[in-house]
């Protein structure tokens, strides 16, 4: 290993990035940009959901409860139905997202404490908003019923709260009002920053498909200095993104974040030492860019993505899930994001993922350093 | 002509020959990684660990732990005896979720106006767990309190519905993960398999130096657009079959609706983003290029989805935008026709919005590009 073999490596490597003007800023800015544009998406607030009444019971208790319900800005009434046909019309057009149905006797069976007979139907398909008007609903009905039935409750001597006796007091560390972009937006860097690798696996084959490896390998610089001397340019690239990254997420998504910026950058660049080498063993076996491509999409770009726990829990995935997330640099970064981001976590608490990124570096450039060697020879 | 195009469609069979991985990754790539995506994570939020501190220890409070652990949501909930643990537990990011029972829990719960209180403490940080933790907590509760109003009124337990309104669910009864998370990642791997393999179609030649010989040989730019989309077209539109079939007996979601439709509209659909892929094949230099402008594109796209996030609760830019996006069009009759078993007759806006986009795209798409090969 010398380090002046690699910087020349390095060296092409930039002139390569910096000849073209609209490569640069692409490979520059587009794990920002892709950060961007998935933290805009993200950032939702769910309001003005439509739905749709039936009121069988028609009283004047069902009408005021209709009020109560869609009073504010959460659930506007798109139409009042006047039977289960319509509704069924209305949901299949997707112009509502839930339904309100109203049984007869909605009025005389509250009076009589026997429940509160209605039903909430919603659309299965995208159930979010569904789920939403749901949580409002029932929220909104048991202030409804205490109200409706203060005074049948005072003659009986029973308090207010004596219909919902039961009192959950939740308390959410870390994100005050548990929204999602707070902890989606910190999970995704690490998905973004796993751009890069993709760009190494590129460069590797693209060296093989021009058929200038051949005339690389005749110089004096050694394979591993070369696999080193390719990956650098990129982990500067992620480098860069690093630093853009959590100053965006605070600045314009007000994500909280309540660590160690100095220890955010360390344990990022110990991530991109990780998932660069990862796209290096793509790079390594495919010949050509395009195949190197489509390689690098199924085993770096969506288990990034969707396996790293960033949108479902690594708990609930069945063990073999499990184990192949954690060999993949992003779902060890996505709890150090998180941590660092939210929880405000040190090194007491993250190292243990901190080792098991450079376990992961280590062994994947041991293979593609291997494998090289084999390939060429 | 026919036989001009044809040879051309044959060029680039032999070129993806030669390069067997390529085929192989478009066509069984997107099925395999979909089966493995899809087999992972849409099922229920399970497993999540929690921690219990119960200062009251009586009959009542290990009924209230027992009632959390059924919900299927939980791991075993771990007994801690102090606050400290969960505190430590929270911050190291052990646990999803605790509870805490307060000394006078069960005294409340007999006591003929009592208010029995739980407190619970959510990690936010992941936000999708805490939001389950939360979900089942609550249906606990329910469930608790209104046994309590019925010993309390004296009334009926049979005759009793409940003061809180019931639930049903359309299209999708059982409320399956898999019947609206897999559509959607069918999505995503069919417009990534399109725009990569159609983005790579004039970038790759260009950077190797053999579009020049291909534009010299005696073929018009339309034929070599045909010659170079109907490759694209036949393994994009395989790919959506096998991972329909995928989607349809691996996750049981069913097909509702007409199948020859769906067809149909995916092919059309598939026309949109070869436009797209086209577009981005003759602007981009190097296939490097090209395969981050496809990144940028279609993971845009994908956010509107309804995976990550509804697109009605967006900024009202974002959905005026998304009117603009092929894939939002294409998703919403996926869904609709698979599991509402939506025909024409409600489908028609979103078909003629991606027929108009599709006329859009595609008349800009072909004259661009015939103008980059002239």
């Amino acid at each position: 290993m010398s380090m002046r073999h690699i910087w020349a490596v390095t060296r092409k490597e930039f002139n390569h990035i910096l000849r073209d003007r609209s490569t640069l800023i692409l490979v520059l800015f587009t794990p920002t940009l892709l950060l961007l544009l998935m933290a805009y998406a993200l950032t939702v607030n769910i309001k003005h959901v439509p739905i749709a009444v039936l009121d069988y019971d028609n009283s004047p208790t069902s009408r005021q409860f209709v009020q109560q319900i869609t009073a504010g800005q959460d659930l506007d009434i798109y139409a009042y139905a006047r039977d289960m046909s319509q509704v069924e019309a209305m949901l299949m057009h997707g112009q509502i997202k839930a339904a309100v149905i109203i049984s007869p006797g909605f009025a005389s069976d509250l009076q009589a404490l026997k429940g509160i007979p209605m039903q909430v139907i919603i659309d299965g398909t995208e159930p979010q908003s569904g789920n939403f008007a749901v949580d409002h609903i029932a929220q909104r009905a048991e202030a409804f019923v205490n109200q409706a039935l203060a005074t049948q409750l005072q003659a009986r001597g029973m308090s207010l709260t004596s219909l919902q006796p039961f009192d959950l007091r939740v308390r959410t560390w870390f994100n005050p009002g548990l929204k999602s972009q707070n902890s989606l937006i910190p999970g995704l860097i690490s998905m973004v920053l796993g751009v890069p690798a993709l760009s190494v696996a590129l460069t590797l084959a693209h060296e093989r498909e021009h058929g200038t490896l051949e005339q690389l390998l005749a110089t004096p610089i050694g394979r591993g200095e070369l696999l080193l001397g390719k990956i650098i340019p990129y982990i500067i690239v992620g480098l860069i993104n690093v630093i853009i990254i959590p100053i965006l997420a605070i600045a314009w998504f007000h994500i909280l974040f309540n660590g160690n910026f100095l220890l955010f950058f360390a344990l990022s660049a110990l991530f991109l030492f990780g998932v660069l080498s990862m796209g290096m063993i793509v790079g390594v076996f495919m010949r050509t860019q395009a195949a190197a491509l489509a390689l690098s999409f199924l085993v770096v770009f969506y288990p990034g993505f969707f396996l790293t726990g960033i949108f479902f829990p690594l708990t609930s995935m069945p063990e073999a899930a499990r184990l192949e997330a954690l060999s993949l640099p992003g779902s060890h970064y996505a709890i150090i994001t998180r941590g660092i981001f939210l929880q405000g976590n040190g090194l007491d608490v993250l190292w243990p993922y901190a080792v098991m990124l450079i376990f992961l570096g280590i062994v994947f450039t041991l293979i593609a350093a291997l494998f090289f060697r084999k390939k060429l020879g | 002509m026919l036989r001009r195009v044809w040879s051309l469609v044959i060029k680039e069979f032999i070129h993806l020959r030669n390069d067997w991985w390529l085929p192989a990754f478009m066509l069984i790539g997107g099925a395999s990684e979909l089966l493995l995506v899809g087999w992972a994570t849409s099922r229920p939020i399970t497993n999540l660990p929690l921690m219990v501190l119960d200062h009251n220890r009586t009959a009542q409070s290990r009924q209230l732990v027992i009632a959390l652990e059924n919900t299927g949501t939980f791991q075993a909930p771990q007994q801690v005896s102090n606050m400290g643990t969960i505190e430590d537990a929270l911050n190291r990011g052990k646990i999803n979720a605790a509870v805490v029972i307060p000394p006078d829990y069960s005294q409340q719960m007999v006591s003929p106006n009592g208010q029995p209180t739980v407190f619970v403490i959510l990690n936010g940080a992941e936000s999708t767990p805490a939001e389950a933790s939360l979900r089942a907590m609550q249906g606990v509760a329910q469930d608790i309190g209104q046994q309590i109003v019925v010993q309390r009124l004296g009334l009926n337990p049979n005759e009793f519905a409940g003061f809180d309104p019931s639930l049903r669910v359309w299209f999708n009864e059982a409320l399956s993960e898999a019947l609206y998370t897999t559509p959607a990642e069918l999505g995503l791997m069919l417009e990534f398999t399109v725009l990569l393999f159609a983005a790579l179609a004039f970038s790759r030649e260009r950077e190797l130096g053999t579009l020049e010989q291909l534009l010299v040989m005696p073929f018009s730019s339309m034929e070599i657009i045909l010659g170079k989309s109907l490759p694209v077209i036949i393994v994009g539109f395989t790919d959506f079959l096998l991972m329909l079939a995928m989607v349809h007996f691996a996750f049981g979601v069913p097909v509702r609706g007409s199948l020859l439709l769906l067809m149909i509209l995916a092919f059309g659909y598939l026309l949109v983003e070869l436009g797209k892929g086209l577009v981005i094949s003759v602007i981009s230099h190097s296939q490097h290029q090209a395969f981050l402008l496809v990144l940028l594109v279609g993971m845009g796209d994908f956010m509107f989805t309804g995976y990550a996030a509804p697109v009605e609760g967006m900024p009202q830019a974002l959905q005026w935008f998304a009117n603009l996006v092929p894939a939002h069009h294409w998703l919403t009759i996926l869904r609709a026709i698979l599991l509402k078993g939506a025909g024409l007759d409600v489908l028609w806006p979103h078909v003629a919005a991606l027929a108009a986009l599709g006329l859009v795209i595609g008349i800009f798409s072909l004259r661009f590009v015939r103008g980059a090969l002239d």
